[in-house]
């Protein structure tokens, strides 16, 4: 890793020296060893700060957003997932591809600094066993798919057994039971929307939650506004979000949102062809649920 | 001494529990926060009095997250109101640490005092009872001494618990205090207690000053650099045992509805939002510097204490390792023109 953060200075300080970029975006290291952060370098002498470790499992392509209004020409280091956030944000004309150089580094799986923070924060009676992050053991595409630069050798999908084996033991529920397992799941939500905040594919400028002309969702934390909320959220990540687990690693109420995005994920595969959302940019493509032809079935409208 | 032997724990709160809602630290599932003990499940949830803290604070006791204000029945271009619905059942905070006292205790400022009150608040907490539970071992994110709290003797509590070993010293310091003593009668027992020693704390932050300083700090570049990893989620503002803004809305089915409050939080970008469509907080960083500008300066200008308690959770849950004490130390150390 130590290497890993070596290579990815030594690009960022000769991209400022060149002047081919006026902000560099990575990671630095936080208060305790464990916290880990997205970092924007601004100056060549600010690139001894980044680092990349095991806990810089962060996705910073959600960092572009703070730069979408601007002109920066921008370095970025990613890892499988943020890329695929960035192919995100491309095909959202989000952010335009001249303006970023991207340093690819394929992700040997990473632990979650928020889980070493909450063993290590005393809230607990005892610690839980601190391995790869539950998103990097989910992981199917560690290295990037897209990069000006890459650093290291291909890594292995680390995924293993079936992918969707909790979304089949759902789908096998009445719609009864079904119901109940949500209603209980997302009642304990508190509403902070980090899942929200921390997700890259969520790039609307106004969220529609956030609307209030009309109001589409209550703001009650009550079971029927979560859900509302939830559902609405989801269903709109179909065929765009990138399985960057995010959402559910920095849920403070712990819940499991990666169901919901898994759920979707698979019905999208088997509905539509074409790759996974951020897998592949190709310029001008849309995911999915972004197009619409005039030959779309509609027999159940 | 009186002392409630841990053993008769369960006892203890069953028979408060017959006589007001008793909220306590549980550990409910994946959730961590203060819950009724009426609703206890022994076989799913772990009663956390021994753990430092729980993730919720127990302000949720004395201001719900969503509460309902009042019915409304609209008739023609008039507005009927049917039913209010003030809530003042008898409540109990079982086990609060010092950290979370001071944020019930900031929120009684908030809504009691000025000249302003709050009916619906007034209405919880005047029947609420505070049980805390005295910290002898701090945590590695507590801070509490240097924002006014004491956490072996924390100042607004009814009755003060002290982890003895296999009991708890047992002391009433009010008449609420009193009364759920006098509940307890041939539950407690009198004894010698051998009181713990309490264990240094492993942060130490310093808070003399900063208030004034933040005064000249409205427009200095720290804020720049400290909001840039924040994601301006409202996690750390629904965790913190103190933050107490709120919103009030309404919901109407037809010509029946009713206006509720509900938490909000100055992260949102929402929270501000003017009808005509302009805000004042429009930027994320703005957002992030009236957080830490309430909690540090505003507060304790109106108040005279900070809106901060210590307890460290803001900085457990954080995504992107915003840490208000290193904030607090930055704008101790920063250079003012």
């Amino acid at each position: 890793m130590k290497e890993i953060t070596e290579k990815i200075q030594t690009i960022a300080a000769r991209l400022f020296e060149e002047g081919k970029i006026d902000v560099f975006i990575a990671w630095e290291k936080g208060e305790r060893d464990y916290q880990v952060k997205a970092y924007v370098a601004r100056s060549k002498e600010d690139v001894k700060n980044i680092v990349f470790n095991e806990y810089a499992i962060y996705n910073v392509a959600n960092m572009l957003l703070k730069f979408r209004d601007g002109h920066e020409r921008i370095g970025i280091a990613v890892k499988g997932c943020d890329s695929r956030g960035i192919v995100r944000l491309l095909e959202d004309l989000q952010i335009k591809r001249e303006r970023l150089y991207i340093v690819g580094i394929p992700c040997p799986g990473l632990k979650d600094p928020l889980a070493a923070a909450r063993n290590y924060g005393g809230f607990r009676k005892q610690a839980e066993p601190e391995g790869l992050a539950k998103k990097c053991l989910d992981c199917i595409q560690p290295n990037p798919v897209i990069y000006d630069d890459i650093i290291g050798p291909e890594q292995s999908p680390r995924q293993q057994g079936e992918r969707f084996a909790r979304v089949k033991e759902l789908e096998q529920m009445t719609p009864d039971q079904r119901y109940d397992f949500w209603e209980k799941t997302l009642s304990t939500c508190i509403r902070c929307y980090a899942c929200r905040q921390v997700c890259v594919a969520c790039d609307c400028r106004t969220c529609i939650f956030d609307e209030m002309k009309p109001q589409w969702v209550g703001r009650e934390n009550s079971t029927t506004d979560n859900m509302m909320y939830h559902l609405v959220k989801h269903a709109h990540m179909a065929g765009r979000c990138i399985e960057c687990g995010e959402c559910e690693r920095v849920c403070p109420v712990n819940i499991p949102l990666m169901l919901l995005n898994q759920k979707l994920i698979k019905d999208v595969g088997t509905f539509f062809d074409g790759p996974e959302a951020g897998l592949k940019y190709v310029e001008g493509n849309k995911p999915p649920l972004s197009v619409y032809r005039i030959d779309d079935p509609d027999s159940f409208l | 001494m009186k002392a409630l032997s841990k053993g008769k724990l369960t006892e203890v709160l069953d028979k408060l529990s017959s006589q007001q809602e008793v909220f306590v630290p549980l550990q409910k599932g994946e959730q961590s926060g203060y819950f009724s003990w009426a609703d206890y499940q022994p076989d799913r949830d772990e009663l956390m009095l021994e753990a430092l803290n729980v993730y919720q604070s127990p302000k949720n006791v004395v201001l719900p997250q969503t509460e309902r204000m009042y019915g409304i029945i609209s008739q023609g271009m008039e507005a009927k109101i049917d039913q209010t619905f003030e809530d003042s059942h008898p409540t109990v905070i079982f086990g609060a640490r010092g950290c979370d006292v001071k944020g019930i205790l900031a929120m009684d400022e908030v809504f009691l005092t000025r000249g302003f009150v709050d009916s619906f608040y007034q209405a919880r907490r005047a029947n609420n009872t505070i049980i805390a539970n005295a910290c002898y071992a701090p945590g590695p994110n507590c801070f509490c001494p240097a924002m006014e709290v004491d956490p072996v003797d924390p100042a607004g509590a009814d009755v003060i618990i002290r982890d003895c070993g296999d009991y708890y010293a047992w002391e009433a310091l009010t008449a609420k205090g009193e009364a759920v003593t006098a509940q307890l009668e041939g539950l407690l027992e009198d004894r010698d207690v051998k009181l713990p020693s309490a264990q240094p704390f492993e942060m130490q932050v310093d808070y003399q000053g900063v208030a004034e300083k933040l005064k000249d700090m409205f427009d200095h570049p720290l804020w720049d650099k400290m909001a840039e990893p924040c994601i301006n989620c409202g996690m750390c503002t629904y965790v913190c045992p103190s933050c107490y803004c709120f919103d009030i809305q309404v919901k109407m089915f037809g010509e029946k509805g009713y206006r509720f409050r509900a938490w909000d939080s100055c992260m949102f970008e929402e929270y501000t939002r003017e009808a005509g469509g302009g805000n004042p907080r429009g930027a994320s960083k703005e957002r992030f510097r009236q957080r830490f500008l309430h909690k540090l300066e505003f507060f304790q200008e109106r108040y005279g204490t900070p809106l901060c308690t210590g307890c460290g959770r803001c900085i457990i849950v954080c995504p992107t390792d915003v840490n208000i004490a290193r904030i607090i130390k930055a704008v101790k150390e920063a250079e003012v023109e």
